[in-house]
């Protein structure tokens, strides 16, 4: 792999954000939920559970990135691109999500009503809040947590997903998905941060966003076993 | 009070074994030539390796014997007469008894009186605790030295016979995985709390490890069965029924591996962040990786974050001395030592990480005037 980000200060920022990723894998690893996915225990009705208490993450997702970018001024026009791109490539992601719901047995009407978990209400709040301050660049903390959680569940958990179950078609399309575009994502990312990452001030908001973001996701996940 | 690393030391049994001569020793198992082992060995990139048993698979020298015998090494290179050793501290994973302690059995060998006795117990990182009992123990001044020995003979563990004993005789590939990859050595290191004039006596600034048993499940194991969570090895009514279900067999679960990048990565960027070790004043890397395809793995990951160091300043033997398990990072120190021409002040990082149930330690070492 070549070097992805070029600048001094963009360096310094990706260390501290590849630590930010790797005390939350960790941390991930260790939620019952994922443990028992990533040690093929997991039951049916945990993948759909999962599946339900995503879906109103991602389809949050896609409105906190699009009120980023109505936050970013005209100094930050190139940013403000670049996020328009992104929410609008991902605006539909729960769509697959969807199917891949009913395709492990779950009923399309359930999913669609189903209310957010606790921590997806404390995740969205945060990055609605953050998303709404003008030039959020320490919103690019949050995508990357998010981005490596994607590229996760692409590369490890759709794996261990189809070597438990068989399914007659595809259920694991989101994360598949997920990964094969986050290749591109990622190097957006670095762009970004090779962008943003011109002060220590604005390296400390993003790596205090990514850590809240993380935190906020765990507890997202935690709260899956908790889904009546 | 600093530490020092005054002295090393090895000891590798027998000749070199070369990838055609592995089966050789090792055995067919049911007869058969391995479908598995050109890819791993492909992977592992190592080209010959030391066997303390022979080709009729008896064992030519104890595993207590080579920790000695590097001991020994380790002690004719250094200022101290054996009858000075006020500790010894040593480290398998797998002793030639189940009990006593593998330190007693070394202190034996040596024949070294009255010494202060530990043995760590584990498997690639326990050279590592064992030198940081050394380490604490100088540094507390309860001892003015201590010798330090790591030694593995695991071959005994893949001789063909223990694979065909196991009932429905199955080799699956986490259990063959290791075959390929583990073999026969041991090192030492003479630690005192004062540097000797050879010019190549190594401050031990510090020694670190962060273990993740809590969050990841068992990688590298000898003791259940396959499939098995709770049953172990002594919980069958004899050995030889643990020993046909395949309790006895060394396993490394391949899918969980990958793990021991991002453990062994995060280590290094939470010293970096604590202000233990700055990148570029590194002048020379010692890692304990167990093949080459985790060295790219470890670079790419180093890479992305901003945290690479010039492959010309990473330094292994692996290739060409085998994977010894926890003796390997003090094999590698010796070499390193007796084959570069080390200036005062130039920096040694460190760097074991351990898939058995994910462990990393590391070391930072600085050439003493």
């Amino acid at each position: 792999m070549e070097q992805v980000v070029l600048t001094p200060l963009g360096q310094n920022c990706l260390q501290a954000l590849l630590k930010v990723w790797l005390d939350f894998d960790l941390a991930v690893s260790k939620v019952a939920i994922v443990k028992r996915l990533e040690q093929g225990r997991l039951s049916l009705e945990d993948y759909q559970k999962l599946l339900l208490n995503l879906r109103q993450q991602v389809i949050e997702g896609s409105r906190w990135i699009s009120r980023s970018a109505s936050s970013f001024d005209r100094d930050y026009s190139d940013i403000r691109s670049t996020v328009i791109h992104h929410a609008e490539e991902e605006h539909r992601d729960y769509q697959l999500l969807e199917a891949d719901y009913v395709a492990a047995g779950g009923e399309q009407s359930v999913i669609e009503s189903t209310q957010k978990n606790i921590g997806s209400e404390a995740l969205h709040g945060f990055l609605m809040y953050r998303a709404s301050q003008p030039n959020p660049v320490d919103l690019i903390g949050a995508m990357w947590i998010i981005e490596g959680l994607g590229n996760k569940m692409a590369t490890k958990w759709s794996r261990y997903i189809n070597e438990q179950f068989s399914f007659e078609n595809n259920a694991t399309s989101f994360m598949d998905y997920h990964g094969e575009n986050d290749e591109n994502h990622l190097q957006e990312l670095y762009n970004l941060i090779d962008r943003v990452a011109t002060s220590q001030k604005n390296i400390d908001g993003i790596i205090r966003t990514a850590k809240v973001v993380a935190k906020l996701y765990q507890l997202q996940l935690e709260e899956v076993d908790n889904h009546e | 009070m600093d530490v020092y690393i005054n002295s090393t030391g090895h000891y590798l049994p027998g000749d070199p074994i070369s990838n055609d001569e592995i089966e050789d020793v090792l055995g067919l198992i049911n007869g058969k030539k391995s479908r598995l082992k050109n890819k791993i060995l492909n992977s592992n990139g190592i080209v010959q390796r030391h066997y303390a048993i022979n080709k009729q698979q008896q064992t030519q020298i104890s595993n207590s014997e080579m920790a000695a015998n590097a001991g020994v090494a380790c002690i004719e290179n250094s200022y101290l007469s054996p009858t000075k050793i006020q500790m010894l501290s040593c480290a398998t994973s797998q002793g030639d008894m189940v009990l006593p302690g593998f330190g007693s059995m070394v202190q034996a060998s040596l024949n070294l009186s009255e010494v202060e006795l530990h043995t760590s117990h584990g498997i690639c990182s326990s050279s590592m605790m064992a030198l940081k009992a050394a380490f604490t123990g100088i540094k507390s001044e309860c001892s003015e030295n201590a010798l330090v020995v790591a030694s593995e003979l695991t071959s005994r563990l893949f001789k063909n016979k223990r694979y065909e004993q196991v009932e429905g005789n199955e080799v699956d590939f986490n259990a063959e995985f290791l075959r390929w990859m583990l073999s026969d050595g041991a090192g030492a290191l003479l630690l005192e709390n004062q540097p000797r004039p050879t010019g190549k006596s190594l401050r031990i600034d510090w020694i670190k490890s962060f273990s993740h048993a809590n969050v990841y499940p068992v990688c590298m194991s000898v003791g259940t069965a396959k499939n098995e969570e709770h049953k172990t090895w002594q919980d069958y009514d004899t050995y030889a029924d643990a020993e046909k279900a395949g309790a006895l067999m060394l396993r490394q679960d391949v899918r969980l591996l990958d793990n021991i990048v991002s453990v062994g990565v995060h280590g290094f960027l939470k010293l970096i962040a604590q202000g233990d070790v700055e990148v570029n004043k590194i002048d020379h890397v010692l890692c304990h990786f167990s093949s080459k395809y985790f060295k790219s793995k470890i670079f790419d990951m180093l890479e992305t974050a901003g945290a690479s160091i010039e492959e010309e300043k990473w330094y292994t033997n692996l290739y060409e001395r085998g994977n010894t398990g926890c003796a390997s990072i003090f094999i590698m120190l010796d070499e390193f030592i007796n084959t570069h021409d080390l200036k005062v002040g130039e920096t040694i990082f460190c760097m074991v990480p351990e898939s058995g149930r994910f462990n990393c330690a590391y070391m930072h070492l600085t050439v003493a005037e």
